[in-house]
């Protein structure tokens, strides 16, 4: 009996907290279809008509849709390429060089203690040089440090978890260390692989610093999202609560059908029809 | 066919090498066990065999061709780990049948293939499981199927049974050498485990620290131990060891007196020497009998069919085992003596056997 009232009291504080955690997520989402009235209106309002208006004014805006459409490139490219380099960086440095593994893992996660503002401005300069400043693949190349960077800080504990007799049982069949490295390790890693991926891909997404130092007119979504507050005498806060949406609506989205992927992959181990 | 040659197969990490110059040679259908305690090199020696670790010095040949620079997959070689390393992204049939896959067995060819053995180590229910859903003993019996497809020229066997129970260690220990009766395919055994070895080899392979110790049949390493070293590591309960002296053909230590059968020995008057007596050769006997070794029971272990007794003689513990146990009690005197022709003598400095070799 008091068990059962400790776990109902556990639940309610836990649907309390998680209230806690959403609210804010949950009024911005509304805010995104009220009318301006309806959101600077003094008494809060839970009941209205919905609009789409705002969403038309973000997608129809030149910047915001261009914006959208640089994030996308910009980040499908850096966390790809990321993956690409990384994955197989870091399943030689899990296998072949566990000696100079940490200190290589060090070095890779090292590069994100400096503060981005450091990175920032002396890339300014070169990327003036270069002729690549306010470029898409400038911009590309400088996440590249993240992203690589963080894949390879994540995937080397994923590949490490490999038990390395599977791997030799693979080469005593007769693979060569690229075919057990695509047959075996990669998809046996692939769960956690998936994982680094989905946070490489947050952590660029809503960068904004480099991006507001190193590109102006291809701006990225967080930079359009940051400038929109000065669009007007008035702020938009409807157009700015759409805004919102929008640029956390890819992470979700991403995320939501990676977790179905991881899932379907787990319950594919799970028990079997008989 | 399949023989296998090792010579002078030394192995080193950095300067310090944990094998040094083995030789070591494995005849055809022969079913050869490594035995000795961690860290001895036995797994080292099955890795360089089987081309998972490179050799620093040496050449080895598995039926008459050179394979120290062969890839693992080229030198006709199967493997069942300790750990079953089964591929945990694929089916029970697909982890058998993966190797004849890749080389492009035709397809009903593998199905076929795939039955026989299936049907041998009785998989048949399991083929669309996924591994992580089995048993321990179940998953062994896959990695074992998945060796035994490819009709390789040698089996090894890299601590298979560890992870198992006790129970199923012994099934499946029987079900090895009965498949190794039935296909007559030169295996090597790795164990840490000296009764799994004398259980199933042909021929134990005994190492310490790099080096064979001692190799011969089961019987030949528990009864002619060529070191204190073998003596130790064979038979369970342990052997008994006392320092003891030579004097006037019989061998003493404290009140133990057991004389010693004429020219069995190379030893000298006089000589300080190590005897060892094994539990299992002695007995109960009269108090007046020759050779009879008096002391009082400490301890008794009861073993079902047998038990050993644990008992205080000269001060020290000494142990036998006897059916008749139940007759005895803690406190209690008891008599006991070594069967005729059993007793070992060591030599105190190189604990090599002073046991003649045509004795």
């Amino acid at each position: 009996m008091v068990s059962l009232i400790l776990r109902n009291l556990a639940r309610v504080t836990l649907a309390f907290l998680v209230l806690i955690a959403l609210t804010p997520i949950l009024w911005t989402t509304l805010g995104a279809f009220k009318r301006l009235r309806d959101i600077v209106t003094p008494v809060p309002k839970l009941f209205f008509s919905p609009t789409l208006e705002n969403f038309a004014t973000i997608l129809g805006s030149p910047t915001i849709r261009d914006g959208l459409v640089n994030s996308v490139i910009v980040v499908a490219v850096a966390v790809g390429l990321g993956a690409v380099l990384g994955i197989p960086a870091a399943h030689t440095l899990a296998r072949h060089a566990r000696r100079w593994g940490d200190d290589a893992q060090f070095f890779v996660l090292s590069l994100r203690f400096m503060p981005p503002v450091a990175i920032a401005i002396p890339f300014i300069v070169i990327y003036l040089d270069l002729g690549i400043y306010d470029s898409l693949g400038g911009l590309i190349l400088v996440y590249l440090v993240t992203t690589i960077s963080t894949v390879i800080w994540l995937a080397v504990p994923a590949f490490e978890r490999v038990p390395r007799e599977i791997e030799e049982a693979a080469a005593m069949e007769g693979c060569r260390e690229a075919e057990v490295f695509w047959r075996f390790s990669l998809p046996i890693a692939a769960p956690s692989l998936f994982g680094a991926l989905v946070f490489t891909f947050v952590l660029v997404w809503n960068e904004l610093l480099l991006a507001l130092t190193l590109a102006a007119q291809n701006a990225t979504l967080p930079v359009v999202a940051a400038s929109i507050t000065s669009l007007g005498k008035e702020v938009p806060w409807g157009v700015i609560n759409a805004a919102t949406v929008v640029l956390v609506l890819p992470p979700l989205v991403f995320i939501g059908l990676l977790m179905g992927l991881i899932n379907s992959m787990v319950r594919a181990g799970g028990p079997k029809k008989g | 066919m399949a023989n296998i040659s090792c010579t002078g197969i030394t192995k080193s990490y950095g300067a310090h090498p944990v094998i040094d110059g083995l030789d070591l040679t494995v005849a055809d259908h022969e079913f050869v066990v490594f035995l000795g305690p961690s860290g001895c090199g036995k797994s080292t020696m099955l890795r360089m065999i089987a081309g998972l670790e490179e050799v620093t010095a040496g050449r080895i040949t598995i039926g008459g061709t050179d394979v120290t620079d062969l890839h693992p997959g080229a030198r006709g070689v199967a493997m069942v780990f300790q750990s079953y390393a089964l591929y945990p992204h694929m089916t029970v049939a697909d982890n058998i049948t993966f190797g004849l896959r890749r080389l492009g067995v035709p397809k009903d060819e593998v199905a076929r293939r795939l039955r026989d053995v299936a049907a041998m180590l009785g998989l048949d229910a399991l083929l669309d499981r996924k591994p992580k859903n089995m048993s321990g003993g179940q998953q062994q019996r896959v990695a074992m199927a998945r060796a035994m497809i490819k009709t390789p020229k040698v089996f090894l066997f890299d601590e298979p049974l560890s992870n198992l129970d006790a129970k199923l260690r012994e099934k499946l220990r029987t079900e090895i050498r009965k498949m190794h009766n039935a296909l007559k395919t030169t295996t090597i055994f790795v164990t840490h485990d000296q009764l799994e070895a004398m259980t199933i080899a042909d021929r134990i392979v005994l190492m310490r620290a790099g080096a064979i110790e001692q190799q011969g049949t089961p019987d030949e390493i528990f009864d002619r131990p060529a070191t204190r070293f073998v003596a130790d590591f064979i038979g369970s309960p342990t052997m008994n060891f006392r320092m003891g002296i030579i004097r006037n053909g019989v061998a003493e230590a404290g009140s133990i007196r057991i004389p010693l059968p004429p020219g069995r020995f190379a030893v000298a008057e006089g000589q300080e020497v190590e005897l060892g007596l094994r539990p299992a050769r002695m007995g109960l006997v009269a108090g007046d009998a020759p050779g009879a070794i008096h002391g009082r029971v400490v301890l008794i272990e009861n073993m079902g069919a047998e038990g050993q007794v644990i008992a205080e003689v000269n001060g020290a513990e000494m142990s036998f085992v006897t059916k008749e146990f139940r007759r005895l009690a803690p406190g209690d005197a008891v008599s006991f003596a070594l069967s005729p022709d059993h007793l070992h003598i060591f030599d105190r400095a190189s604990g090599r056997s002073l046991l003649n070799k045509d004795a």
